[in-house]
């Protein structure tokens, strides 16, 4: 993805509105939580919450100048959900992250004698319910959480949270490739020689 | 890791952090450390920025 030719017009936004709104960002659930209410933009008639793109887009920016305090390979992103798990195996590959697609095995933050221990620095978490022991281990470790919201999510033991749809392909491959071009941007980055497509679920793992 | 200050207390409701499970990080916009305990951390109490008045989570 070329980052100048998406570029909204204002250069305040990310990318331009119609872009959000065709990867079906804004799609919330229809159920709604406390902590997320500050997101929802409205309420469909067929009781579907709407999230506000705005703050997505302010989220994401947030989150890539957060993440680039950090060194990249302590960072470790990690999905349970199926369309999850293409988008955060590119993200890592393409900013030097680690990844753990599929299941979490209890213990990786936490206990050394595993071979697959790590001691990341910072954790991203695809839905903050779906890996609720990701987050756990990194609450026990202290360690800080990055999660991508949905309006039915409760942020218990997220430290920032990014508003989005985190169940569709299209929304999490869209999120994951805008995350991974601000970071490497806020890095001083400038190449991105990713698209969209490359980081939708649906080939192979790579 | 990026070195953040050593602060003592949460920044939401500036209990003496103590207790395992406490974290710090940098504030997403001006870098200032922000220091969330382990009890804000699990209600996902608002923390805000001393420095710039980000607001999160």
């Amino acid at each position: 993805m070329n980052g100048s030719e998406d570029e909204n017009s204002d250069g305040k936004m990310l990318i331009s509105n119609d872009r959000y709104l065709s990867a079906g960002i804004h799609i919330g659930t229809q159920q709604k939580t406390e902590q997320m209410l500050r997101y929802i933009y409205k309420v469909r008639s067929d009781g579907l919450y709407l999230i506000d793109i705005q703050k997505t887009d302010e989220k994401i920016r947030d989150a890539a100048k957060f993440l680039a305090r950090y060194d990249p390979s302590k960072i470790l992103l990690v999905s349970t959900r199926q369309y999850g798990q293409k988008p955060i195996v590119i993200f890592a590959k393409s900013t030097g992250a680690k990844a753990i697609p599929g299941r979490f095995v209890p213990g990786t933050l936490t206990n050394p004698d595993l071979s697959c221990y790590q001691e990341p620095d910072v954790l991203i978490a695809t839905d903050p319910y779906a890996d609720q022991n990701a987050v756990r281990e990194a609450n026990i470790i202290g360690i800080p959480v990055v999660a991508l919201c949905d309006t039915n999510n409760v942020l218990s033991n997220v430290d920032l949270a990014i508003p989005t749809n985190n169940k569709g392909k299209g929304s999490l491959a869209f999120v994951y490739c805008l995350l991974a071009r601000s970071l490497l941007a806020e890095k001083g980055i400038e190449t991105f020689d990713y698209a969209i497509s490359d980081f939708e679920a649906g080939g192979e793992l790579m | 890791m990026t070195k953040t200050k050593a602060i003592e207390n949460c920044t939401s409701c500036n209990v003496r952090l103590v207790e395992a499970g406490f974290t710090r990080f940098p504030c997403p916009t001006c870098g200032e450390t922000i220091a969330r305990c382990v009890k804000c951390r699990k209600q996902a109490i608002r923390y805000i920025c001393p420095n710039c008045g980000y607001e999160g989570p």
